[in-house]
């Protein structure tokens, strides 16, 4: 069984990011990067099912400039067997994204396709529906439990108010919540053993693909909105504030 | 400009004003499409909203779970005659809405927190560090609409509004199937309550966080929040969780109890029209996004609290 995860390489969830100073865009030049953090619950739960049962293959797919070979590299270091490149110096939108991830599905033939749920850089939430849209396959998307069934998968996913159960017949596009797991540490023989798995490059013309916007970023804002806090001195005036705001 | 919202029943309960406030930004009218099972009430009830042209019901008793794989192909089909198609950021919106924009091929804005033209939005990225204006390019602008963000409209008009069966070739995707499905007791909806009362990690466990946070909820006719921290730790359900990865909401009221104040859990509440923080730490970076601050012990703070309420 062959398994396709997503690694994204983002601004780190711990990096304040800040808006260019022209306004059309984000100064992440000098920020540290990670690998997605959704993306890591994703891996670790491949990572699980191949440690129960070892025919799984792992495959990490990244697109973006030769710089996501680092967390290709994570990825590896985290359990996955190999990993493809897809080059492009362009900031893919999630449709982009989906393509790609169409194309490379058509190539490898993966009957589980599992994604981080959304990225935290652009916080879209779209790719594995996309996905899932475009190849008709089921959808068990925002997942907190993964089980497998022979061709079958059992997942429950997170709700608005509670956690609903679906069976999804094979092959299917998961993405994880990140209730999925906790991921591990790796360690660094695990590391050095990455540095010898496989990574196959591939660029848009190899896939026969064509990159197209399908929105214009026409401004950024700083937006934080700080406030100016009133210290209150006691509980009494803090229900007379709740009286105030009618809250009492 | 043709404008259609989609729904079902549980949003015609909660959040339909919300993206009738939206749509009216765009047009004068827009239709509503609901979408499930035994739907006549529902869409009687939709038909007498003032924004209404034509109420599109689809109902069928394949879409009674609300699966993404058998509502998409047909919703694909019909938002073909339409600009605009919103639908509320929710668990049905963002499950269901790309995997439609991936049946067409074209791309969707998510999280829209305004609308400033036909082709122009804004919404945050990066755990609301950052708020952009972004210029749609596809014909059909698909967008999930962060609804607390948009004002309610609830006009309602004395002649109802067409309705329309819209036909459902019944065909249910046999490779999915419904098993069950754990409601969680939450009295008061968190995503649309008018005050809403979270708790933090430092509340220690979840007899504390229930006889602190749950009944001062209570109290105050408030929804129950909880930080990231908080739910990993299991004093409360995944679907408590406020912040960039769980829900946005924009109550009257936030009263951050023992909540630090990460970025990410910032971005799920900075709307709020009012901030009241209590924390030990007069450091606390939740206090940089208060409007009120009381620095002490959440664990004598709260029960003086709910003792001067009762």
């Amino acid at each position: 069984m062959k398994i396709l995860v997503g690694a994204k390489r983002v601004v780190d969830p711990n990096v304040k990011v800040r808006v260019s100073a022209d306004g059309t865009g984000i100064d992440a030049e000098h920020s540290k990067m990670s690998l997605n953090p959704f993306d890591e619950n994703a891996i670790e739960e491949a990572v699980r099912l191949k440690e129960k049962n070892p025919n799984i293959e792992i495959i990490a797919l990244s697109i973006g400039n030769e710089k996501s070979i680092d967390v290709l590299r994570t990825a590896m270091a985290r359990g996955c067997d190999r990993a493809i490149l897809v080059f492009s110096e362009n900031n893919l939108e999630p449709i982009m994204v989906a393509k790609v991830f169409k194309h490379i599905v058509k190539q490898e033939n993966p009957e589980i396709i599992l994604l981080g749920k959304q990225a935290i850089d652009d916080d879209a939430n779209q790719v594995g529906q996309m996905l899932a849209g475009m190849l008709n396959y089921p959808q068990g998307t925002f997942i907190s439990k993964l089980q497998i069934d022979d061709n079958k998968v059992i997942v429950a996913r997170e709700m608005d108010s509670g956690t609903e159960t679906l069976e999804l017949k094979l092959p299917v596009v998961l993405t994880a919540d990140l209730h999925l797991n906790e991921p591990r540490f790796i360690k660094l023989p695990q590391l050095m053993m990455a540095k010898k798995k496989p990574i196959e490059q591939l660029n848009f013309d190899d896939l026969g693909i064509s990159y197209k916007e399908s929105t214009v970023l026409l401004q950024a804002y700083d937006g934080e909105i700080k406030k100016s806090c009133k210290m209150l001195d006691n509980v009494e005036q803090l229900i007379e504030v709740l009286k105030e705001k009618k809250a009492l | 400009m043709q404008v259609l919202i989609i729904t079902t029943q549980n949003g015609v309960k909660t959040n339909l004003p919300n993206l009738f406030g939206a749509a009216r930004i765009l047009a004068n009218e827009c239709d509503v499409l609901v979408v499930g099972h035994e739907l006549t009430d529902v869409v009687r009830d939709v038909a007498t909203y003032s924004l209404v042209k034509e109420v599109l019901q689809l109902d069928h008793a394949n879409l009674k779970h609300l699966l993404a794989e058998n509502i998409a192909p047909t919703i694909a089909q019909i938002v073909k005659n339409y600009t605009h198609v919103l639908i509320a950021a929710d668990a049905f919106g963002k499950n269901v809405l790309p995997r439609v924009a991936g049946i067409l091929e074209i791309g969707q804005i998510s999280d829209v927190t305004d609308i400033l033209s036909s082709s122009v939005f804004k919404k945050f990225m990066y755990a609301g560090n950052v708020l952009v204006e972004l210029s749609a390019l596809e014909d059909i602008k698909l967008l999930t609409i962060r609804t607390s963000n948009f004002d309610v409209v609830e006009d309602r008009s004395s002649t109802l509004a067409l309705i329309t069966q819209v036909s459902y070739d019944g065909v249910n995707d046999d490779r999915v199937k419904f098993l069950t499905e754990h409601n969680s007791y939450n009295p008061v909806d968190l995503s649309s309550a008018k005050i809403v009362v979270t708790g933090g990690r430092s509340l220690g466990s979840k007899e504390a966080f229930d006889s602190h946070i749950r009944v001062l909820a209570q109290k105050l006719n408030a929804g129950v929040g909880a930080s990231r921290a908080a739910v990993e730790a299991g004093y409360a359900n995944n679907d408590c969780q406020v912040g960039q990865t769980g829900k946005v909401v924009a109550p009257n009221v936030y009263l951050a109890i023992g909540i630090s104040g990460a970025v990410q859990h910032i971005s799920g509440m900075k709307d709020s029209k009012t901030v009241v923080a209590v924390n030990t730490d007069p450091n606390a970076a939740i206090f940089e996004h208060a409007d009120y601050g009381l620095i002490g012990d959440l664990f004598e703070v709260v029960p003086t609290l709910i003792n001067r309420i009762n």
